[in-house]
């Protein structure tokens, strides 16, 4: 085979291959994602509704959710609730990561994994693990009987069906895994340039908040919304262990599809919203990148 | 001087990077202990050893429908998704076109959606169609959680192949199925191995979607949410969750030692 007809098969393959690949992945995106999407959207507006509601373009659910203290106020609940676990757990995972990556500790890629792992375990299970840790016949409360510390019949209620209870499990679900992002970031940080810190007389201290920590916040804030999106959304932590008290946005949205009342239109209007908030969200997030990137070059 | 951390600092990290683990390990270290425990509530003081529950589990048959049905979700739903991700990395990483930005956005922003919206629109998706829940509408769900976890763990590896080795299998005269067969597929195996685990473990936990979609037949984790509400099935549960962590913990484990070993004999080739 000659030189110039392989050079010609090479310039034709990627136009000829590349809608065969992409096409199937594209597709199944989009019957399976994008459109249910856009279902959602028309349940909202009332373009599609379920028997006896008849179908026509509306915006009386949207007013309906902007003018409700309910539904906005169980959102700013939930908003509160993951913004503090989410900032937490970076707290937390914060030292982890920086002591893993760049102390030159021993054996930290088997370390990283240590601390991973229950994160790859299942979900469910770890629930299941502080119902009965917290509950009022649970391991603390007879544990405290037991040693003497707590009368009988006076158990710690608090500790479960409440938002702490739900905050403590959303935590412990999401900590090992926020340590992730952090390393990464961390671990690819040239560490040259804490040296050249050191050697212009800056203390460790002053080296960090110049130079590491600057140079870290992109996995920080990436950690920080790979908490924040999935909390904000949660039903199944707070419907097993928040009882009324932790009840978030997500279970309003269960309910609202789910009971012997549905009401899709209202229903898919709080799905609508919460989409859009991540999107924002998203959105200035990747923005923030590609300006640390800008500025990097 | 190490210019990351004092001596001191040193220590203090770790300690706390012990006490982070003892808090992350007790619960499943607790759940552990109570599996072998003979009282029928998980309470102090512990009252003697026992396997009944063990035993208990190995003879329930919904348990065991529930675990089968998340075996086979889980199996079609990774390899579907697998194909898939291994399809769209190859499209992507190939070659540079028009619009390559707005598709790998569309591959991956399936992970920034809560799940919560992506059972709810499939739900009513299937609705509209007028489509029957069951096991198939789950793994079409799973297969949209799980194809971005995919692409993520199949670029990386992609692009690191040398393209001139799939040039010079063109060139020898083989077709495009040939290359990907002898050529591509050998190279990326560590990969495809490690992105098929992912997908089936992601599918085999997965609840918050399952739930919207499952049909009459319930998944593992749908059966465990329900038995997480009848305090009378929580003992077999825990010893349940003691055997399916141990499981879990012991395939990461293995994968990630043989991953390791792979690369390294496709780095040194």
């Amino acid at each position: 085979m000659g030189r110039g007809e392989g050079r010609l098969k090479r310039a034709l393959r990627p136009s000829l291959a590349t809608p065969g690949l992409l096409g199937l992945p594209i597709g199944w995106l989009a019957v399976f994602f994008l459109a249910p999407i856009g279902i959602v959207a028309a349940y909202s507006f009332n373009a599609l509704a379920l028997p006896p509601s008849t179908p026509g373009f509306t915006l009386s659910a949207w007013h309906a959710f902007l003018h409700s203290s309910v539904y906005l106020g169980l959102f700013w609940k939930s908003v509160e609730m993951s913004l503090i676990v989410s900032a937490l757990v970076v707290v937390v995972a914060f030292p982890l990561a920086y002591y893993l990556a760049l102390s030159g500790a021993k054996r930290k890629y088997v370390l990283l994994l240590v601390l991973i792992a229950p994160f790859l375990t299942s979900y469910l299970l770890r629930v299941l693990a502080w119902k009965v840790i917290l509950g009022n016949q649970g391991v603390i409360n007879t544990f405290l009987v037991w040693i003497g510390l707590q009368a009988h019949g006076h158990a710690l209620s608090f500790l479960l069906y409440s938002r702490f209870a739900v905050m403590l499990v959303l935590g412990y679900v999401w900590l090992p895994f926020v340590a992730l992002p952090i390393f990464v970031t961390l671990e690819s940080l040239d560490r040259g340039l804490l040296e050249a810190a050191s050697d212009l007389y800056a203390s460790r201290a002053q080296a960090f908040l110049r130079v590491t920590l600057p140079l870290s916040l992109p996995g920080v804030f990436a950690a920080f919304l790979f908490v924040f999106i999935p909390t904000v959304g949660e039903f199944v932590t707070p419907s097993l262990v928040g009882g009324t008290s932790g009840y978030m946005y997500g279970n309003q949205i269960v309910d609202l599809f789910e009971t012997g009342f549905p009401d899709w239109e209202t229903g898919a209007t709080l799905s609508l919203f919460l989409i859009g908030v991540i999107a924002v969200l998203t959105l200035v997030f990747v923005r923030f990148l590609r300006a640390g990137e800008a500025r990097a070059a | 001087m190490d210019v990351a951390l004092s001596t001191n600092g040193r220590r203090v990290m770790r300690v706390f990077f012990a006490l982070v683990l003892l808090f992350l390990y007790a619960p499943i270290a607790i759940l552990v202990v109570f599996s072998f425990n003979k009282a029928s509530v998980p309470t102090f003081p512990l009252s003697g050893f026992t396997l009944h529950w063990y035993h208990e589990f190995l003879t329930n048959s919904d348990m065991q429908a529930a675990l089968e049905t998340s075996a086979i979700v889980a199996a079609i739903s990774s390899a579907v998704a697998v194909a898939l991700g291994i399809l769209a990395s190859i499209g992507l990483s190939r070659s540079r076109f028009r619009g390559r930005g707005l598709v790998t956005t569309l591959v991956l922003v399936p992970l920034v959606v809560p799940l919560i919206v992506l059972g709810i629109s499939l739900l009513l998706l299937f609705h509209q169609l007028g489509i029957q829940l069951s096991i198939l509408t789950i793994v079409i769900g799973h297969v949209v959680i799980s194809l971005p976890y995919t692409v993520l763990v199949l670029m990386p590896r992609l692009e690191r192949i040398d393209t001139s080795l799939a040039e010079a299998a063109y060139d020898l005269g083989a077709g495009p199925l040939t290359t990907f067969g002898r050529v591509t597929l050998p190279l990326i195996l560590p990969a495809v191995v490690s992105a098929f685990l992912i997908a089936f473990t992601t599918s085999f936990d997965e609840y918050a979607v399952a739930s919207f979609l499952a049909g009459s037949r319930q998944t593992f984790p749908i059966f465990l949410y329900s038995a997480l509400r009848f305090p009378s099935q929580l003992p077999q549960v825990i010893a349940v969750a003691v055997v399916v962590l141990s499981l879990t913990i012991l395939v990461i484990v293995g994968v990630e030692v043989w991953q390791r070993r792979a690369e390294a004999r496709l780095e040194a080739a």
